[in-house]
């Protein structure tokens, strides 16, 4: 077996950065850990600077009083990894979500269809450059063995096992995953470096020292090989985002917007799907989060369709408090499909139909458009709907007007009849059971209306002849 | 080495330039031919120099109710069948029944219903630009000329028909736009006056006849015929 391990040491830098946060040259930016009062992370020029990791913060401050500082959070990082391993899966089938910062591959499995590790290798460091990810990384035999060499520094990749042991036993075992209280222990007896403890014999070891370490040493040297739940994508697409600073300003949450676009739509290109449903999430410090679902008319992927729809949606919107973060859910998702009628013009003018509705559904509202279409009813209040439930009977007369007010008026103009009447009555088993003569009658300007004359004789204007 | 231009070779070339260019129209020139629809009348059709332009801003300054759309029944129904024809802020609901008979494919229409001019302005915009549109049918009283330069311009970049219905009291101001008409109704006849068109003069009181509703002609004239052939169905019995 041959396992890579990429060791992330700066997880939460690399997302801030790609996030359009602060470049390297720019501020000195640092990762403080609440819990540890120490910098975890530092960019170049925070280093630069003179700031190292395990400092306090006031040590930190002291040293560079513009310091840019971030909040370590675990599950974050734990979340900028999964989104690492799902961009690594199409590449790579046996992943390894090794703790919160780092990443196992199994390699050897593979090595067949990408013919020779050096093309394997190339493969996964340039998906992992374009992640915008800083690593430390190294192979052995299994994944013990290589977290002990990533955290060792090591960036080599070999298959050969001479040097991997050589490499091995070079290490510290402070940088092993043994407890304190063995390596104190071991130390007592002059055992510093993995090399010599791996040449002490397991069972003299095994009488000393608890099952545990057995397991571990034993791992190390690839006499045996512990378990590890493999990483499985998720069938739904889910990423949240914290916001660098809080958001009062809808449009301020445009460039989030656009990143989290931006990861679903690879997400979608690299799986050969599109959604015609999306939502996003707002979240606020105390109020219940504001869920904003944009619906595309059509499924599509890119980022730039999106954008497009959600910008409209969200120029109306006003938000309750200053939010703190937004995340994006895609739980729908449908198939290209190859139908190969691209030739034909009027494809293309109904994919911009349906781009147009979804535009003017987006800033108008979902009410403002609609599709008229013959109704199930022979008066004329019910001759045209505008949404067909099925597919009914459908009524049409050739007096029906051009435009229907939507209450009948009381006619009180002169006017002269130029057709008519037509005797409509209307079901009697509808509660406003009406019976009504209809005419046709202009007015002295030439303007054709639709009058009727009710039961009591009364007259009324329902509509206009354009 | 500088040439001296004299003033008269400089009006000259500039008058050259003029001529050339494709947007300035003199009224001494023959009306350039230009992809055109016929409105399937011909007294109008040939004041229009065959019909209307296919693309551009296109206003009919009339009331609503005297048959401002049926005259434009042939645009609508006859060309780019597989394109929207799109209703923007129409003055009542409009009718499906009303729209089949008149032939327009009900598949083919929009009906949308903005809550301000500006918003309608907005989606007649989007709709020109959209190339998913054979024409646009706007109601709006508030236009200025920089909406109205908008709209032509994002018309006749995209090869889209927008018409563009105000009310009569609106023909004060001059639009850049394609084509200017007002419509009214005289004597039960349709009269349309050409304000203004691009490549020809303004045409006023062309008298078209016109009848865009159900009338009870037939009815009145069966009855004359039943009355005239009365006698001799009684002849016959």
């Amino acid at each position: 077996m041959l396992w890579a391990y990429f060791y992330c040491y700066q997880l939460t830098l690399d997302a801030y950065k790609k996030d359009g946060g602060a470049t390297d040259w720019e501020i000195p930016v640092v990762v403080y850990h609440e819990q540890g009062n120490q910098v975890v992370q530092a960019n170049s020029q925070a280093i630069k600077e003179g700031i190292e990791c395990g400092q306090g913060l006031a040590q930190a401050a002291a040293l560079c009083p513009h310091v840019h500082i971030l909040g370590f959070n675990r599950d974050t990082e734990k979340e900028t990894l999964l989104f690492l391993a799902h961009r690594l899966y199409p590449l790579a089938s046996d992943i390894v979500i090794d703790a919160h910062n780092a990443i196992a591959i199994r390699l050897d499995n593979l090595l067949q269809y990408y013919g020779g590790l050096n093309a394997l290798w190339h493969v996964l460091i340039s998906e992992l450059h374009s992640a915008g990810i800083h690593y430390y990384f190294a192979t052995a035999w299994g994944v013990e063995a290589a977290r002990l060499l990533a955290h060792n520094k090591t960036n080599r990749y070999t298959d050969n096992k001479e040097s991997i042991i050589l490499l091995l036993s070079r290490c510290r075992l402070e940088q092993t995953s043994l407890d304190s209280k063995t390596i104190a222990t071991l130390a007592k007896v002059g055992v510093r470096q993995v090399g010599q403890l791996l040449k002490l014999p397991v069972h003299e070891l095994g009488q000393r020292f608890s099952n545990d370490t057995i397991r571990y040493l034993t791992a190390l040297r690839g006499e045996t090989f512990p378990k590890y739940v493999l990483f499985r994508p998720s069938e739904k697409f889910q990423r949240t985002k914290t916001l660098s600073f809080e958001v009062e300003n809808t449009q301020h949450l445009l460039p989030s917007i656009k990143s989290l676009l931006v990861t679903l739509e690879h997400y979608l290109r690299a799986r050969n799907l599109l959604t015609s449903s999306i939502i996003f999430r707002v979240h606020f410090r105390e109020e219940e989060p504001l869920s904003i679902e944009v619906n595309g008319a059509m499924p599509f992927a890119a980022q730039k369709d999106w954008l497009a729809l959600i910008e409209l949606k969200i120029e109306t919107l006003l938000l309750p408090e200053p939010a703190i973060a937004i995340s994006l859910t895609c739980q729908q998702f449908e198939p290209i499909e190859n139908d190969g009628n691209d030739f034909f013009s009027h494809r293309f003018t109904t994919v911009a139909q349906k781009q147009l509705i979804g535009r003017l559904k987006a800033k108008l509202g979902d009410a403002s458009t609609l599709h008229p279409k013959a109704g199930n009813s022979h008066t004329f209040e019910g001759m045209t709907v505008n949404q067909v439930v099925e597919t009914t009977p459908a009524y049409t007369a050739d007096i029906a007007p051009a435009f229907l007010f939507q209450h009948p008026m009381p006619l009180n103009l002169a006017t002269r009849i130029c057709f008519g009447p037509i005797r409509l009555q209307t079901q009697w088993w509808s509660s406003a059971a009406s019976q009504k003569d209809y005419f046709i009658a202009e007015t002295s300007h030439g303007v054709r209306l639709l009058v009727f004359k009710d039961a009591k004789a009364s007259w009324w204007t329902q509509g206009v002849y354009s | 080495m500088n040439i001296p231009i004299s003033p008269i070779n400089e009006t000259r070339s500039k008058a050259a330039l003029f001529d050339k260019h494709p947007h300035i129209w003199r009224a001494r020139e023959k009306p350039i031919s230009e992809n055109k629809f016929l409105l399937g009348t011909r007294v109008l059709d040939e004041a229009l120099h065959g019909g209307i332009a296919t693309s551009g801003v296109v206003r009919i300054a009339s009331l609503t109710g005297i048959g401002e759309i049926t005259l434009f029944k042939q645009v609508l129904t006859t060309h780019r069948a597989h394109k929207l024809r799109v209703f923007i802020k129409p003055p009542a609901q409009l009718q499906a029944p009303w729209l089949s008979g008149l032939g327009v494919d009900l598949e083919q229409v929009i009906v949308v219903l903005p809550k301000t001019d500006q918003e309608a302005l907005w989606a007649a915009e989007q709709c020109l630009k959209s190339a998913a549109c054979h024409c646009v049918l706007l109601w709006n009283n508030t236009m200025n000329a920089k909406a109205a330069r908008r709209l032509q311009v994002a018309a006749s970049h995209n090869d889209t028909l927008c018409l563009l219905f105000t009310s009569p009291h609106q023909q004060g101001a001059s639009f850049p736009i394609a084509l200017d008409l007002s419509l009214h109704i005289r004597d039960a006849q349709l009269v349309v006056n050409i304000i203004k068109q691009r490549h020809g003069w303004p045409v006023s009181n062309i008298v078209i006849p016109h009848s865009w509703t159900p009338n009870n002609h037939a009815i009145q004239s069966a009855m004359q015929n039943n009355k005239k052939t009365e006698p001799t169905l009684h002849s016959v019995i």
